[in-house]
């Protein structure tokens, strides 16, 4: 009977409340669906046919717990000062003779109400939203993307867990101030403004150690392996830095503005500094979380967009003649491929593709140990060394460099030239042991039929052109001597252009492959490999489909995200002024006076998190490009547009969803 | 002279549901001469509080017209309203209406922010005042931090600052306990003796007690008023309770 009572109870405060509840639910109610969608993706099966799978995987997962992290602070937050609203009334229940007890068993029945319509509501629009964006994306891409609509039991089921334990969280933290708190100060509570963070400036110092460390990490990673994993810890750094350094700043900055009189005591600034002052760490929080959401969209949607647009440069870098056949041969020039070479022109010609130029070139390629002044194959080598430290060196002869770009060079036996796809050389000699040559010029770009396969090559590699084919030799004779079983060959490289229908080169390529592989070769000779630029080209886009598929959807779902955050936020503060509006009113205020001091709130902080997230996205630039370049986009140029196009995207609807939730709460506060 | 004057003032209320026709007021007419104090006394629902939101120009009559030092302000303009209730009206109210997000130093700084005066000028005023009504010491507190007297004194300081023709008090004394209203009202005597006009609504015989002329309103009418001449508070005082006791046992009066 008395538990009826309680529920009953505690249904009807929600209702009573439901001024302040419904902006609260709705939140709730995203921020699960939110969290489900994440994990759902994360664990669809789809993703194992990805290139990088795995790695996408990893990466939604290390989204996840960004996500969660980010549920948990924001549910707390608005949680709080949607109590702190109705401390009075707890502290009148209070009065008219309610234990603590009792009063904590009615909010553990809100508590739950709230939990089960927010994860009802939230798994019917997370469900919904998936499908609805699953299928207008995949109109917009116009083609098939393989990972499929699913409902994940196992997402639903983590996301039932981890939201119960907030929720249950939220619950003990409302206890706490319940059985800590005097009835009078409850029924007092609602007008009390909040008060500084009495350890302010720890939070500044521990803020902005947090934001450096993360700046820091972003900044400097140099591996493109590791850069993903340190990516998520800078990731986590940065949002707890942007937190504290907004809390501790913004009150800062506030407080500066309040000190000067001749700024604070007008009509435009009185009224919106000492509102956000009242509420200083809801304003910092709320602010802290659209820049963070800012920063994910922009990311996202900038690297996603540079993806998609670079594709077809991706291709032509990594394919760079439409077939290419790779073999291997003992010593310099000893081996005869024109068996080989004739299988690819019969299928060329049995297609109807006719040559337009090929080109054959020879590369000596292995991986060295960089050191201090130079690279070294030594066996006694720190073999501790991290694999990181290893780059590749790819040889190629002068001959073979004039040959393929058309140029006229001439090199001395000391003298080599240097293209690196990563890490610039930085230095006058290159140096290999006892090898030791002169860098006449360290070249911006140099593609070529065997640096396909190099492009696509994460770690750091240098092509050298060098004079003769004697010194290639020597190289090879050396490196031979050193790995002894596990040496290199010398590639050797073909490739064609062609002239004809993509439908044919598909043919002539499949007819190329079983060719080879039925083919006989001497023994210790291998047959060699063929690729071609049109099938590579449709792998490519079945893999990027799936990543921009991913990037687009997230990133919707983030900038959908920041709208709702915007609009309860400016929703709820509406709500919290328009006693204060209205009495102003009462005094003197005009409607102009009103907007006037809207826009003027707007324009003190509004575009702060708009701009952090500006500084945030120039920091992750560094990481972000070297997950790319592992992505096998490696034109930053085109990252940047993109970014800036983004941003500036970004930043019309930032002012246009202002626009509308300003009036929104110029609705709410007038008269 | 008259600041303000008040013709034949009605307002009728239409109930949402149905047609029914309620007459909150019915040819409500006075004057108030410069440097009056003035209560208006009746019971809960006798027109009062209309009456008051009607001068205080945040409500229209149906009919008649209210002239404020020779304003009519049917005739301000709806845009220039707040200025005009902004720079000549001072508002004490019940419940203090202080803002919680203010100082006690920015509450009373308020009208003059919007007046769009510049920080020297606030600064000097908002001394000047808290002196004369000895809440000095308060001014960096919150409204949260200060007992109700205290409260209302900054409510009054708020109102005062503007140096308004006319200051309109809504029960100040409702919410305080009696040594606060005792010196709430003694504050009132003395910024009367300086000149301020004041029109104070109350239903609390002592409030009234402390006024130059008291009028009676019932049932949407002035029923009756009673000056102070050479009375004293006690005398007074008096007089309206024996005054309150007539009307309440429906009887009429011949004067």
């Amino acid at each position: 009977m008395t538990n009826f009572f309680y529920a009953r109870l505690a249904a009807s405060n929600i209702k009573k409340n439901g001024q302040i509840y419904f902006p609260y639910i709705i939140t709730c109610i995203i921020t699960i669906a939110f969290y489900y969608i994440m994990k759902s993706l994360s664990l669809n099966d789809g993703l194992d046919s990805l290139y990088g799978g795995g790695t996408i995987r990893q990466t939604l997962g290390l989204g996840c717990n960004v996500v969660m992290i980010f549920a948990v602070i924001f549910l707390f937050y608005t949680n709080s000062f949607l109590m702190k609203r109705r401390e009075k009334e707890f502290g009148l229940f209070h009065i008219l003779g309610m234990e603590k007890k009792h009063l904590m068993r009615v909010t553990g029945m809100e508590t739950f109400y709230i939990a089960i319509l927010g994860l009802g509501f939230g798994f019917l629009f997370g469900i919904v939203l998936d499908k609805v964006m699953f299928f207008l994306i995949l109109r917009v891409l116009g083609r098939e993307v393989s990972l499929g609509f699913y409902i994940s039991r196992e997402a639903i089921i983590s996301t039932i867990i981890l939201f119960l334990a907030i929720f249950f969280l939220i619950f003990l933290n409302t206890a706490r101030r319940l059985g800590f708190s005097k009835p009078i100060e409850l029924l007092r509570g609602g007008n009390v403004g909040e008060k500084e963070p009495k350890a302010n400036w720890i939070f500044a110092i521990l803020g902005a150690l947090s934001l450096g460390t993360g700046y820091y990490l972003a900044v400097t990673v140099q591996n493109p392996v590791a850069a993903i994993a340190i990516f998520f810890v800078a990731v986590i750094l940065v949002i707890i830095g942007t937190y504290l350094l907004f809390t501790a700043g913004s009150i800062v900055l506030l407080k500066l503005l309040r000190a000067n009189k001749r700024y604070y005591y007008k009509t435009r600034h009185f009224i919106g500094i000492s509102g956000m002052l009242y509420r200083m760490k809801q304003n910092a929080v709320g602010l802290s979380n659209i820049c963070i959401l800012s920063t994910m969209v922009l990311v996202m949607i900038s690297s996603t967009t540079a993806l998609m647009i670079g594709s077809d440069d991706l291709v032509s870098s990594r394919y760079p003649y439409d077939f290419i056949f790779y073999s291997k041969e003992k010593v310099y020039g000893q081996t005869d491929f024109s068996d080989r070479e004739a299988v690819i022109t019969q299928a060329l010609e049995n297609n109807g593709l006719t040559e337009k130029e090929s080109i054959r070139l020879r590369t000596l390629e292995f991986s060295a140990l960089k050191k201090k002044n130079g690279f070294t194959i030594l066996k006694d080598a720190d073999i501790e060394a991290f694999i990181n430290d290893f780059e590749v060196l790819d040889f190629i002869t002068l001959d073979d460099y004039n040959r393929t770009t058309g140029e006229n060079r001439t090199l001395n036996d000391d003298e080599v030239l240097v293209c690196s796809n990563r890490v610039k050389m930085k230095s006058d000699l290159f140096v290999l042991d006892d090898f030791q040559f002169k860098i006449v010029e360290e070249l911006k770009s140099f593609e070529y039929v065997g640096g396909g396969a190099l492009a696509s090559n994460i770690a750091s590699s240098h092509i050298v052109v060098v004079k003769s084919e004697e010194i290639l030799n020597e190289l090879y004779e050396y490196q031979k001597e050193q790995f002894k079983e596990m040496a290199q060959e010398i590639d050797y490289i073909y490739g064609i252009n062609v002239d004809g229908e993509e439908e044919a080169a598909l043919n002539a390529y499949m007819e190329m492959r079983n060719g080879l592989n039925n083919l006989e070769v001497p023994e210790n000779e291998v047959t060699g490999r063929v690729e071609s630029k049109v099938e590579g080209a449709q792998g490519f886009y079945d893999i990027y489909g799936g990543l921009f598929f991913i990037g687009i959807f997230l990133g919707l779902l983030f900038t959908v995200a920041m709208i709702l955050l915007i609009y309860y936020k400016q929703i709820t503060e509406g709500y919290y002024d328009r006693e204060r509006y209205v009495i102003m009113q009462n005094v003197g205020m005009s409607q102009k006076d009103v907007k006037a001091s809207i826009h003027s709130q707007i324009l003190t902080v509004f575009f702060l998190p708009l701009i952090t997230a500006g500084i945030h996205l120039i920091f992750a630039y560094p990481v972000v490009e070297k997950i790319l370049a592992v992505l096998n986009l490696s034109n930053t140029r085109l990252y940047v547009y993109c970014t800036i196009g983004c941003f500036a995207v970004f930043s019309l609807l930032y002012v246009a969803v202002y626009g509308w939730t300003a009036k929104l709460y110029y609705g709410i506060v007038k008269k | 002279m008259a600041i303000l004057e008040v013709k034949s003032l009605n307002k009728i209320y239409t109930t949402r549901f149905g047609g029914n026709q309620v007459e909150a007021l019915s040819n409500v007419s006075f004057l108030v001469e410069q440097g009056e104090y003035i209560a208006i006394m009746g019971e809960s629902g006798s027109g009062k509080t209309t009456l008051l939101n009607i001068l205080a120009a945040l409500d229209t009559p149906t009919g008649g017209e209210v002239i404020l030092d020779g304003e009519n302000l049917s005739t301000v303009k709806e845009k220039q309203m707040s200025a005009f209730r902004r720079d000549n009206l001072g508002f004490v109210f019940q419940d203090f209406n202080l803002l919680d997000t203010f100082s006690l130093y920015d509450n009373i700084s308020l009208p003059l922010v919007l007046m769009k005066k510049e920080y020297p000028e606030i600064r000097e005023k908002v001394e000047t005042i808290s002196y004369k009504l000895g809440i000095h010491e308060l001014l960096r507190k919150f409204p949260y931090e200060v007992s109700g007297g205290q409260k209302q004194r900054v409510a009054v300081a708020r109102a005062l600052i503007t140096e308004p023709k006319l200051v309109l008090a809504d029960e100040p004394t409702g919410a305080l306990d009696s040594s606060s209203t005792d010196s709430l009202l003694n504050l009132f005597n003395k910024i009367n003796e300086e000149g301020q006009t004041i029109l104070m609504v109350t239903h609390s015989i002592k409030a009234a007690s402390h006024a130059g002329r008291v009028l009676f309103i019932k049932d949407g009418e002035v029923f009756h008023q009673i000056y102070r001449g050479n009375n004293s508070n006690q005398e007074m005082y008096q007089k309206i309770s024996d005054t309150l006791t007539f009307i309440s046992t429906g009887g009429e009066l011949d004067d």
